[in-house]
Formats: C-alpha cells, structure tokens, sequence
C-alpha cells in the first residue's frame, strides 16, 4: 500500500519533528519564496547548504532526500532539454531549424531544474517530519483568518482530515472489489492500455457507490453524536508558538532576504 | 412502523429481536431523532422526540454504536475521536483529556490514545466508538446491530462491557438478530413488518416457538433441545436458556 511513496511521515523525535507545526509549514512558504529569487551559483550553494543542515536536524539521509528527485530525474531532464534548445537568444552557440542551443538557454534550464529540485527537497522534508494530522492542523490554523472574508476554515479542516483518514479503508476496500473482481475472471494486467482502462471500470463503480454509503453512514454517526457544524464546538487549544519556531522563521526569513539580495 | 407502543423503564436492558427489515432500525433512529416522526408520540428521558427544539439534548441524552465500525470514526486518531463528542456539546477544553481517559477507561482501551482507528481490530473499534458515546455521559446506551460485523471474540468483548454498563446503571436498548445474545436481556421485544410480535421476559419471548417462527427467528439451541425432547417423550422440568441450564437440567 505504502509502496513507492516517498516523503511519507517517519515518526521520530527530531528537533524538525518537535517543532510546531505552523512554523514549518510557514517555513517551507518562505522558503519557495526564497526558491524563487535564488539565480546566481552563490544563492544556489546557500540554498543547498541551508537544505543539507535541515536534513541534518531531521534526522534524514542523503539517499532518502534525495530518492523523490531521483524519481522525478527524467522530467528534470527533458525540462533541462527544452529549456537549452528552445530559448530565444542573439548568439546560438549551434543552431537547426528550431532549434538553437545558447548559453543563457542552457542557464535557464538549469534554473529552472535546480528549483524545482530544491522545492521537491523541501516538501520532503516537511512531509517526513510531520505528520498528516499536524499537517492539517497547520492549514486549517493559516486558514484561520480568512474565515473574515466568509471562508468555512474550520469545515475544510474536517472535510480534509476525514478524506485522509479513510484513504487507508478505501484502499483495502479497493483490495477486496479487485480480489472479487479477478476471482470472477477480470483481467487488469493483460492487454491493451484500453481493455486495461475498461475492465477498471467494473472496479470504479463499485467503490464509488460503498464510499457513498460511507459517507452517508458516518454523517449519521457525526449528527448522533452532536455534530452541528463547526461553530457549536468547543474551541481548539491556542498553542503558542515558541521561541525555537520563531527563530527558524527568522533564518528561513534571513535565507529568503539573501536569494532577494544576491 | 405501525401500532407500535412500548416503555423502556430506565435502568433496563431490552434487546429488540427481528429479522432484517422488520423494522427495528427504524425504531431507535426515532429514539435518538436521527429519524422524525411522521406522527403519534416520543418521549425519550422525559423530553419529547417529536419537536425540533430539544433535538441535540435528546441526543446528548442518548448515545448510539452502530453496526459498521469503520463508518463511525470522525478523527484520525483514538484520542481526537473519543473528543469529538465532547467538542459538540462545548465541553470546556480542560475537561476534555480526563473524561477522554475516563470513557477509554471504561471500555478496557486505555493507552490506546495514539491509535489510528484503522489499526484496531473490530472489536477494539466499537469499543472506541463505544468510548466516544460513554465520554458524553449519556443515560441511554442504543446499540444498532453493534455486534454483528465483529469476529467472537470482538463481540463477546462488546457483550460483556455492554453487560457492565447495564449494571452500573444505563438503560441500554440493543438490536440484535443472534438470538442467543437476547438471554441476557431484562426484556426482548420480538418486531416483525414494523410491528411489535411480542414483548416480555426472555424466558417467555424466546420459549414461544410460534411466535418466533412467524417472525422468521430460530429459538435458541437449548429451547431447540427442550421441544426435540419432549416430543421424543422427555418432559425437562422447565425450559432451560443458556447451555449451562440445559447441562444442568440434562444431568439431573
């Protein structure tokens, strides 16, 4: 079930894991933001630098960084590929048809490929260090204020964690319909991409109408036990936010205002 | 649902017994206002199911479990989940943690506070859900076919807290449709098509194999053995209940 996934959650008792969890998702918002102003080959060296100690305080490998960037290593290829040969410049190093290889193309590439690295890094990071609820909690709290401007904060929050929550269900029910399915003699491996499209089918319907049910059932469970909506509850404890969440804001902010500068 | 009138004196465990569609679901959505009455009258705990306005301390007055334990978790871990009622009702948050452990407490799942509900077994399940009604302080326990998607072992679990909580004083209604968990009951209300067949001691309900049959159930394997004997001739001094009674009465 799990297979494949890289950034999922390792519980640990690291200081990224300690931190509060809104700091670090508002961290990592700084930190694209410093993705974003970072061009020169310093800015660059700051920024990996700055990604390696993080790391380093996650308790992470260098392999298990970067295994989500490996994954991704054609995309960021072909990205690469694209950005040298079509960029628009006076003086093509070597020029076909369409095509022209130029200095600043190749430039612009590598920017782009090294950002997008960085980025995948980060959310990394963020991910395996905190979980899915926390996560939650952490939108839900920066989603917070715009509940002046009419937006059920709160709501969102519930409808998010519960979909989280039975993703683990649904798949095992998934399981099951496909285990019934092939017993029966569906056929998902073999065959054309087409035939393998359509004999999902028999799959898809199935889940879908259970979910419902779920659903149903579990909004009848929520109203017997008192639920009217977001505003009638108890309200959820204020943390405060730390010193050591403060601090790491700032370097984050101090890292940005450098890519900014440089 | 038709011509159905009964009482549930408080402190009393009742099983409501039928077949599937008889009407017995529908019966306690209405006690818990989950259904609305299309007419005649409710009163659950003295406040009156028919309005709109008592709807959520009728509620708080009667928790549910219901028969799916996967359809029930709001939260994804143990803790949250057991809160969430709390949180309804506005509990103040300082209260929350202690009447969390109490509920888990009574259940037999303490220290399960950091589980993902999807971790537990079935049984563990409905005791959490369990939990998350008990937290609320309820002083009526309605159990919807609680038991009926557990393995034996998770429902003799779920039987004997439910057991418990009768004797610590909960009036506690709980469908069923394995006959042999009625024994136990203060009363078994026997429904059929919406309507009430029977209702009345187990030992006169689940003895009544007219009855029983008209309604589409099975009595009990001991009962089974009474009549088997005395149509073969063997009058036993009473009908026996349980296997106990019937090894009882057998070695006589």
């Amino acid at each position: 079930m799990d297979r494949g996934m890289t950034g999922k959650y390792v519980p640990g008792e690291t200081l990224l894991h300690r931190m509060d969890e809104r700091a670090k998702l508002l961290a990592f918002l700084i930190m694209i933001c410093a993705v974003i102003f970072t061009d020169s080959p310093a800015g660059y060296a700051v920024m990996f630098v700055f990604m390696a100690a993080l790391g380093k305080a996650a308790g992470l490998s260098v392999n298990s960084v970067l295994s989500s960037v490996r994954r991704l290593g054609p995309f960021l290829i072909l990205i690469f590929v694209m950005n040298s040969l079509f960029y628009t410049s006076e003086d093509p190093i070597w020029h076909f048809l369409i095509f022209s290889l130029s200095r600043e193309g190749m430039i612009q590439g590598a920017n782009v490929v090294l950002r997008i690295a960085l980025v995948i890094v980060m959310s990394g990071i963020l991910t395996r260090t905190t979980s899915p609820m926390e996560l939650m909690s952490a939108i839900e709290s920066l989603l917070h204020p715009l509940r002046y401007i009419g937006l059920p904060a709160e709501e969102i929050a519930m409808i998010l964690s519960i979909a989280i929550q039975f993703i683990p269900t649904i798949l095992e029910e998934s399981d099951e319909i496909r285990k019934a399915q092939i017993a029966r003699g569906a056929r998902f491996e073999s065959g054309k991409l087409r035939e393998r499209a359509m004999a999902l089918l028999p799959m898809i319907v199935p889940i879908f109408i259970s979910s419902f049910k779920r659903a149903d059932e579990l909004a009848e469970a929520m109203e017997a036990r008192g639920y009217r909506g977001a505003k009638n509850r108890t309200a959820k404890e204020k943390k405060k936010i730390d010193l050591r969440s403060v601090v790491m804001l700032l370097v984050c902010a101090c890292v940005c205002a450098v890519q900014i500068v440089i | 649902m038709s011509g159905v009138s009964l009482d549930v004196k408080k402190g009393e465990l009742v099983a409501l017994l039928g077949r599937n569609g008889s009407g017995k679901s529908t019966l306690i959505r209405h006690f818990n206002a989950l259904l609305s009455l299309q007419e005649g009258e409710l009163i659950v705990g003295g406040i009156d199911a028919s309005g709109k306005k008592n709807i959520w301390d009728l509620r708080r007055l009667s928790g549910m479990v219901f028969q799916n334990p996967d359809n029930q978790f709001v939260a994804p871990v143990v803790f949250d989940d057991v809160a969430f009622g709390l949180e309804n009702y506005l509990v103040p948050r300082e209260e929350i943690p202690t009447r969390v452990e109490k509920a888990l407490d009574a259940v037999g799942m303490k220290g399960f506070e950091n589980r993902a509900p999807h971790t537990l077994s079935g049984g563990q399940k409905q005791r959490v859900a369990l939990a998350g009604v008990l937290a609320v302080e309820p002083d009526i326990v309605i159990f919807d076919e609680a038991t009926s998607m557990l393995d034996p072992r998770g429902r003799s679990e779920v039987l004997s807290i439910i057991r418990q909580l009768h004797e610590s004083g909960k009036t506690i209604i709980m469908i069923t449709h394995y006959i042999e968990e009625c024994v136990s009951a203060d009363r078994v209300i026997l429904m059929d098509s919406g309507k009430v067949v029977c209702s009345g001691a187990p030992e006169n309900v689940l003895t009544d194999r007219e009855r029983l049959k008209s309604a589409g159930m099975m009595p009990p394997m001991p009962v089974r053995v009474y009549y088997d004997l005395l149509e073969r001739g063997v009058q036993l001094d009473r009908c026996p209940l349980t296997e106990e009674e019937l090894t009882e009465l057998l070695c006589r």
